[in-house]
């Protein structure tokens, strides 16, 4: 466990708090105007999943938690869980699907993701900041008879649907943006 | 995706940041109907504010005789009493203001816009009419309704004056438990903090843990409220700016309106003692130095409008980027700027 300042925390990260484990969901600067800075932190409960806000000084002393990542390959996915391999030891973990917080939609098969674990329970899973991902269905767009100029819906094999150029076809791969679902290129 | 290359596909984006000239053109019309003149007054000067707080941008201002420091402005306040004092009557100002050093938020920009008006022969209530009646005009206007019902990310926020109002020490009492002396004690509002679990050193000030229970005790029960809240009345040390109250001098007769978790607007009955304001400044610039901000000198020429007889002056500072994200309905101020900081100053 190392001590950061409060107003050092960045989202992404695992605390304690309260004397419980939390994650970082999201920091924002806030300033009273006539007084001097503070941090507002948006936390994430890991047993609970309750999230809480909590405004610290800058200085406050956060104890930063030592979390294990490991790079594993997405395999397949199940009802309410997702399971990974280990490609070294073909080990599998089976993780709740909440963890993926709605991002399941970007797992193909071997793309290979980071799981973080806390005291050995995987408590959050980091995606490639793209995804290559086949094209199942597209319709053919006639060009101006749309409200979103340039760009019509099509369905990636997850089952995501991504809003693409006109030019997409069925069949064609596609770059996919994991942070927002958007349309990044085609790929080849 | 950048803003400007946004825009080509998404009209949302457009429609939104359209909003701002709405807002321009609502606070103009709103001000000049009621026989206030709009001012311009520089952005870069040699004076600016002594806010312990807040950094400011440093440039230099060259000419072939000499080099001096410049700094772009936290307020145009200071430059509008002048013309205060000087008799201009009823002013306002919508201009760009600065601020360094700030951390991210989707509520700051280094760069933002802010409104400033000055009613004259007026106190900080009159200040509180004006603003009530401001957003009213500006939802009225742009959402084409008479209802006083604003909606904001699905919820719906009764805008219709007059607005709920609390002082500074009856919403400590209320949400952190304290008496005013209590409120006022270093000592005793640590101990307060500290029992409730806040941190609490030896180098924690009043300032510090005052602040910390303001943001997680009162601004957080504020937000949730559905109508607009006025908070006024704060210790005297945390408004330089504004008269001590006749009734009781800790307290200062400055507002603060908050909605839907938003600071909107920061009031005051403007101090028009000029030997009080000095004295005032000098213990924010020592203040200053002490915390290490970039120094500069007092701007002697504002105690001297004072010293040359200023009227009763209520103002107000208005964060218009943030009015802009009420009306649009936005939560993030770069849904609001053309170009945000982060398109400004990108790494190429």
């Amino acid at each position: 466990m190392s001590k950061l300042k409060a107003g050092n925390i960045k989202k992404g990260i695992y605390v304690l708090h309260n004397g419980k484990p939390h994650y970082v969901t999201k920091t924002q600067f806030v300033s009273p105007g006539k007084g001097s800075a503070f941090t507002r932190a948006k936390l994430q409960n890991l047993r609970s999943g309750a999230t809480i806000e909590f405004t610290f000084k800058s200085h406050d002393s956060v104890e930063e938690l030592d979390v294990e990542s490991r790079e594993l390959q997405f395999l397949y996915n199940m009802d309410d869980e997702v399971v990974f391999m280990d490609p070294r030891s073909y080990e599998q973990t089976n993780v709740s699907v909440s963890l993926l917080d709605g991002k399941e939609k970007f797992l193909v098969p071997e793309l290979n993701v980071y799981i973080q674990l806390y005291e050995d329970k995987a408590i959050g899973v980091k995606l490639p900041p793209k995804v290559k991902m086949e094209v199942t269905e597209a319709e053919d767009a006639v060009a101006g008879d749309r409200q979103n100029a340039g760009k019509k819906p099509v369905v990636m094999e997850t089952g995501l649907v991504v809003q693409a150029p006109l030019f997409v076809k069925k069949g064609e791969s596609l770059l996919i943006d994991t942070e927002t679902g958007a349309y990044l290129s085609r790929s080849n | 995706m950048k803003n400007w290359q946004q825009i080509k596909q998404d009209n949302n984006l457009k429609e939104k940041l359209f909003v701002r000239e709405q807002v321009f053109d609502g606070i103009r019309s709103f001000f000049k109907k009621d026989g206030f003149h709009e001012v311009e007054t520089p952005l870069m000067v040699a004076y600016p504010g002594t806010e312990p707080f807040l950094e400011v941008f440093e440039t230099e201002l060259v000419s072939p005789e000499k080099k001096q420091k410049a700094f772009l402005l936290t307020s145009p306040e200071f430059a509008m009493k002048k013309l205060i004092a000087g008799g201009i009557g009823n002013i306002f100002q919508i201009c760009k203001s600065f601020r360094n050093n700030e951390g991210i938020s989707e509520r700051h920009n280094p760069e933002f816009t802010i409104l400033e008006w000055y009613r004259v022969n007026a106190d900080y209530r009159d200040i509180m009419a004006d603003f009530e009646q401001l957003l009213m005009f500006l939802h009225k206007t742009i959402h084409q309704t008479d209802s006083g019902i604003l909606t904001f990310q699905g919820k719906k926020y009764d805008i219709t004056p007059p607005y709920p109002k609390f002082s500074v020490a009856e919403a400590f009492e209320k949400y952190v438990g304290v008496t005013k002396d209590q409120l006022l004690s270093e000592e005793a509002l640590k101990k307060v903090a500290r029992e409730k679990g806040y941190e609490v050193t030896d180098e924690t000030d009043w300032e510090g843990v005052y602040n910390q229970l303001f943001l997680n005790e009162i601004e957080a029960k504020i937000a949730t409220q559905n109508k607009p809240v006025i908070l006024y009345d704060y210790p005297s040390s945390q408004a330089a700016l504004s008269k001590r109250k006749e009734s009781d001098p800790r307290f200062a007769e400055r507002f603060e309106v908050y909605l839907a978790g938003l600071e909107l607007g920061n009031a005051f009955s403007e101090l028009t003692d000029a030997v009080e304001q000095k004295k005032r400044f000098q213990e924010d610039l020592a203040l200053r130095r002490k915390l290490g901000k970039t120094e500069y000198g007092l701007d002697q020429d504002y105690i001297d409008a004072l010293a040359s007889g200023i009227p009763e002056t209520g103002g107000i500072a208005v964060g218009v980027d943030r009015l802009i994200m009420l009306m649009a309905d936005v939560t993030d101020i770069k849904e609001t700027l053309f170009f945000p900081v982060e398109e400004v100053f990108y790494s190429s």
